[in-house]
């Protein structure tokens, strides 16, 4: 559907990811290429930093540790298994917080190949913010979606499982059930929406800024979406860990109503409290 | 046309309760944070959280309007 009324108008929003090429029936969209090129940087940023890498930082080291162990220090707070999932919180975190700031690079999203699309010319971008496609975020959303069941389902079993579906009265299962079952699955939702929605609302606001004023506007909401990339990246590794603790954090409370779980809170702030002088 | 309007007054009337929401999330966790300075580390995640489980709701707003210049 073509968007913009006639021509003229300088902002182009597509909702859904261009397809540049086609192989087969697999269409190669411009969102890819913006994963692709997260995938890339992490990759090679990865391999240089770990051959290099000393025990006394260098300068530049520990700029590159610093926020990997204050993302550490946040999930070791979590519970006491956190290295099982610290792996994928983080690739979560870097992930998405590479792919959203590669959407701010100048180029991204203005330099493309030109279509002809119901008669008139639109500009299909070559790179895309992956984040800016909602099949992205959804799969991303779909992976941690998978963890945190598994995890549940690892600590309690499967019967576990289901009995914290099933809710606490027996008889209120035919209630609670569909209940908590969509609760469960409006994670799925809401993880992706809220990534997908951010990211691309963002850069609709920048397209919209870039059309209306001059240079200097512009530039703020470019700071701006530096600090929502960020904020949005951390957002999703972090309710992603938290589902995964509520997952695993469910099994000291099972059985005996909620007099484990308090006794598992104390435990946890203190976790915090001593991960906090390593952060400040 | 319709599906114009619509979509923004879905954003506009949708963004009034997260509005209110991050606000009152915010002035509290400032408020805490006025109170004990030496607790930033410990507020930072739950409020992190509780941030982007407010603004959630403001997105399906968005969802909605996107939803219906782009489809409806």
């Amino acid at each position: 559907m073509p968007e913009e009324e006639g021509g003229g108008s300088l902002i182009h929003v597509s909702i859904k990811a261009e397809p540049l090429f086609s192989i087969g029936p697999f269409e190669f969209t411009n969102s890819m290429v913006g994963a692709l090129l997260a995938s890339i940087v992490l990759l090679v940023a990865a391999w240089y930093f770990t051959r290099r890498g000393s025990l006394v930082p260098s300068r530049v080291q520990s700029l590159i540790e610093m926020p990997i162990e204050w993302m550490a220090g946040i999930l070791a707070g979590s519970t006491s298994r956190w290295r099982g999932y610290a792996a994928l919180i983080m690739s979560f975190f870097l992930m998405i917080l590479v792919a959203n700031w590669i959407g701010l690079l100048p180029g991204v999203g203005t330099i493309g190949l030109l279509h002809e699309e119901h008669g008139e010319t639109v500009l299909v971008p070559l790179i895309r913010p992956a984040s800016a496609d909602l099949n992205y975020t959804l799969g991303l959303a779909m992976v941690a979606f998978v963890v945190f069941v598994w995890w549940g389902v690892r600590i309690n079993g499967v019967g576990g499982y289901l009995k914290e579906l099933v809710g606490e009265p027996r008889y209120m299962a035919p209630l609670m059930f569909p209940i908590h079952l969509i609760s469960e699955l409006s994670r799925l939702i809401s993880l992706s929406m809220r990534l997908f929605g951010n990211v691309f609302a963002g850069e609709v606001l920048l397209a919209t800024m870039l059309a209306l004023t001059f240079v200097v506007v512009p530039a703020v909401f470019l700071g701006l979406e530096l600090v929502f990339g960020f904020v949005q990246a951390l957002v999703f590794s972090l309710l992603a860990m938290t589902y995964i603790t509520l997952a695993i954090a469910e099994h000291h409370g099972g059985g005996h109503g909620h007099e484990g779980e308090e006794k598992e809170s104390p435990k946890v702030q203190q976790h915090q409290t001593d991960a906090a002088p390593t952060n400040a | 046309m319709e599906g114009n309007v619509a979509a923004g007054l879905a954003i506009g009337l949708g963004a009034i309760g997260p509005g209110i929401g991050l606000g009152i999330a915010v002035s509290k966790a400032m408020e805490a944070l006025g109170r004990n300075p030496d607790a930033s580390g410990q507020i930072f995640v739950p409020y992190i959280l509780g941030i982007a489980l407010t603004e959630a709701i403001g997105i399906y707003a968005l969802v909605i309007g996107l939803l219906l210049i782009f489809i409806g």
